[in-house]
């Protein structure tokens, strides 16, 4: 008798604690995580010279990662790496200026947005004419692979510009510079971050055409990590970092940083 | 944890169990001691396995039911509150002179807006209790309201100054707007959106722990259930055969109360996990998308009004119209015009937001509203590419605006249907539950009661 009713609390503790064991394993349960954050985009997430990472991105992930109570590993990836990383299990997160979108859904969750950015153009210092996107009609503008930016200003702002296809943002700054192109347009901190790392002058138009919801990308079924990780976000803006971060990396930028305040986030279904 | 607060104290102490060897005649009071003990003992798991179950249960209950879900209505009333603010506000600004009675309309609904953001702030306050995060967040929202009411009253004394014809006011009015909308859509209107999304966590989080603990204690009800009664029928046996008496009715009453109890506890804690069910999946989450697909609409049109009204910020604003419009029912499409085209086709494979919601009958009347929206949308915005702005801003204050009204009224009448269903869900589950705790003491008590009584006399015949 004694034995059966030892048994039968022994089956109810087993049910009750069992109940972690979902599908998908959550960032909240791992002890140390791994983020992806770019290598190429000075002041956004740029890999230094002794392989190190630093950035606005870099910084929010090491924030995230510490209110999780995680270690963090950084693995560099790019544009394209950033749903492979995630659906092949190599990274956790992703903090990569991963702009939100009803596609990308469909294959990864996102926290945040974390930052709302904006498209916009990049000039030599003498241009003078290009103030808007309207203005980039027969202008000569550079697409960068992976990135859907200069197609936005064909397709959805119906802009008829000329582009001229470039392997990265470096290889377009050094086509902006020697009078190949006329300007480069994508995400505002992407721009902001490069015209001060070249130092040359380059011009952010401070146009603001397309708003960008970047977000944080995990695996696609861990709500609870989404969840978790959209309250350290809330935190973050409540506790200051945020403005200071954006101050720290684009303070001088020329870019126009505006209300800093908690995005309204994406949902984590 | 709840299982070691409503378990009572340890069972009765038993004397040791007599030794086999010893004469049959003087072992038995003890025998029978010792079976009444671990009958006891059995009743006291089943009992604490049912208070613990319906516990879990009122819990879970009580979270989604009375605080979770009243948050979501209070947060998604406030942000539709503030986000109809914002949009008569840009109304007002564009209609120009000459529109007073329209003029006084939109003041009008300005005001009932303000009161009812007002009234469902103080409602969010309240039910977030202890919540620091949230509580921040509402007095953030509070001390927000107040900054931009004053630019509101700022606007529309600049703008009723200026005197100017339907279209976009003069700068300075388009400053001061700015300065507004971009306080209510960058910081005020992301916090009521957050907080709808934070109760949703709240309930996800609670209802998982609840649908892992409930059938494991309901299982544990079976088990010291079933436990009970075995001992009960132990100890019948074994008074039949030692006192020569065929049964006992007070032992057989104390069994068939526990057999009841059994079936009633498993029984109650089964539906109530049910209910549990509808609740969140019928319910709470329903509720909970059509608030947030509300949300995004009612700021959706406000961009209607503020792409008129801001010429500079157009296309930003043409571009967050269709961003919002591919959350709430996503067709693929690089620009507006191709949305238009592809929503005018028709689908019945949406994705987005309420894809799944109206592609199903009940969702049709809202599907063919929100066609019907896109489709203002579309003559309006090629009133505004020919130039005639005038013709614009009666389309958007009328036509625009009635087609979206409209179309809100579906999914209103959606997820008043989804209320009803929560709220019986969660009525019937909180009845159950009140029904069983009343019952309970009177079962422990009379279980109690009929063992001493079947017990007793027997144990008395060795005094």
């Amino acid at each position: 008798m004694k034995r059966l009713l030892t048994a039968a609390l022994a089956l109810l503790a087993l049910l009750a604690t069992s109940c972690g064991a979902g599908a998908v394993e959550s960032v909240v349960d791992k002890d140390r995580i791994v983020i992806g954050v770019r290598p190429d985009l000075p002041s956004v997430g740029f890999r230094t010279a002794d392989g190190d990472f630093e950035g606005f991105d870099v910084d929010v992930a090491g924030y995230i990662a510490a209110k999780l109570g995680k270690e963090a590993d950084f693995i560099p990836v790019l544009a394209s790496d950033r749903e492979r990383v995630l659906v092949e299990g190599q990274a956790d997160l992703v903090v990569a200026t991963y702009t939100i979108s009803q596609d990308r859904k469909a294959r990864v969750l996102f926290a945040g947005p974390y930052h709302i950015s904006y498209q916009d153009i990049l000039v030599r210092p003498g241009e003078t004419s290009i103030r808007n996107v309207r203005d980039l009609k027969d202008r000569r503008i550079c697409e960068v692979q992976g990135s859907n930016a200069a197609s936005r200003v064909l397709e959805e702002r119906k802009v008829a510009a000329r582009v001229l296809p470039f392997a990265d943002y470096k290889a377009c700054l050094a086509a902006l510079k020697a009078d190949q192109v006329d300007a480069i347009t994508t995400n505002d901190i992407i721009l902001a971050g490069l015209a001060a790392q070249d130092g040359g002058g380059m011009r952010l138009v401070n146009a603001q055409f397309n708003e960008q919801r970047t977000g944080v990308g995990l695996r696609k079924g861990d709500v609870a990590g989404c969840e978790e990780v959209n309250r350290v976000i809330t935190g973050m803006y409540q506790d200051g970092t945020a403005a200071k971060l954006l101050k720290k990396w684009f303070g001088d930028t020329g870019l126009r940083i505006g209300t800093v305040a908690v995005p309204q986030f994406e949902g984590c279904v | 944890m709840t299982v070691t607060q409503v378990r009572p104290a340890a069972p009765p102490a038993r004397q040791p169990p007599p030794a086999q060897a010893l004469p049959a005649r003087s072992g038995v009071p003890g025998r029978i001691r010792v079976l009444t003990g671990v009958a006891a003992a059995a009743l006291a798991l089943l009992f604490a396995a049912v208070a613990a179950g319906a516990a879990v249960a009122g819990d879970g209950m009580r979270v989604i039911g009375r605080d979770a879900g009243p948050q979501v209505v209070a947060t998604a009333g406030l942000y539709f509150g503030l986000s109809d603010m914002d949009s008569q506000l840009a109304d007002v600004l564009v209609m120009g002179q000459g529109n007073d009675s329209r003029r006084q309309a939109a003041l009008t609904r300005y005001e009932q807006q303000r009161a009812m953001a007002n009234r469902a702030l103080l409602k969010a306050f309240e039910l977030a209790g202890s919540d620091q995060a949230e509580r921040r967040t509402i007095e953030s929202v509070l001390d927000g309201l107040g900054r931009y009411e004053q630019l509101a009253a700022r606007a529309l004394l600049l703008d009723a100054q200026s005197g100017h014809p339907a279209g976009p006011p003069p700068t300075e009015v388009v400053r001061v707007y700015r300065e507004a909308t971009d306080l209510m859509r960058l910081v005020l209107l992301p916090q009521a959106y957050n907080l709808t999304l934070e109760s949703g966590t709240i309930v996800r989080r609670t209802y998982d722990d609840k649908t892992v603990m409930l059938p494991a204690l309901r299982w544990a009800v079976v088990v010291a259930g079933l436990l009970a009664l075995v001992c009960l029928l132990r100890l019948q046996v074994y008074l039949t055969r030692h006192f020569r008496r065929v049964f006992g009715p007070a032992l057989v009453a104390a069994t068939v109360l526990t057999l009841v109890t059994l079936v009633v506890g498993g029984n109650v804690l089964g539906r109530d996990l049910g209910h549990l069910e509808t609740a969140k999946s019928d319910g709470f989450d329903a509720i909970v998308t059509l608030a947030k697909a509300r949300a995004i609409g009612n700021s959706m049109q406000g961009d209607q009004s503020r792409f008129l009204l801001d010429k500079q910020r157009a296309d930003t604003y043409e571009h967050t119209y269709l961003d919002k419009s591919q959350k709430v029912l996503y067709r693929e499409a690089g620009n507006l015009d191709t949305y238009h085209t592809q929503v005018a086709r028709g689908s019945d494979d949406y994705l987005g937001m309420l894809g799944l919601r109206l592609s199903v009958a009940t969702g049709r009347p809202a599907l063919d509203a929100y066609t019907r929206f896109q489709a203002a949308d579309a003559t309006f915005r090629d009133l505004v590419a020919a130039g005639d702005t005038g013709e614009a801003v009666t389309a958007r204050l009328g036509p625009v605006r009635e087609a979206f009204d409209a179309y809100d009224k579906e999914l209103t009448a959606l997820a008043d249907r989804h209320q009803a269903v929560f709220e019986r869900a969660v009525g019937q589950g909180e009845a159950a539950l009140d029904e069983l705790w009343r019952l309970l003491p009177y079962a422990m008590g009379g279980i109690g009661l009929l063992l001493v009584a079947g017990v007793w006399p027997r144990l008395r015949e060795y005094r």
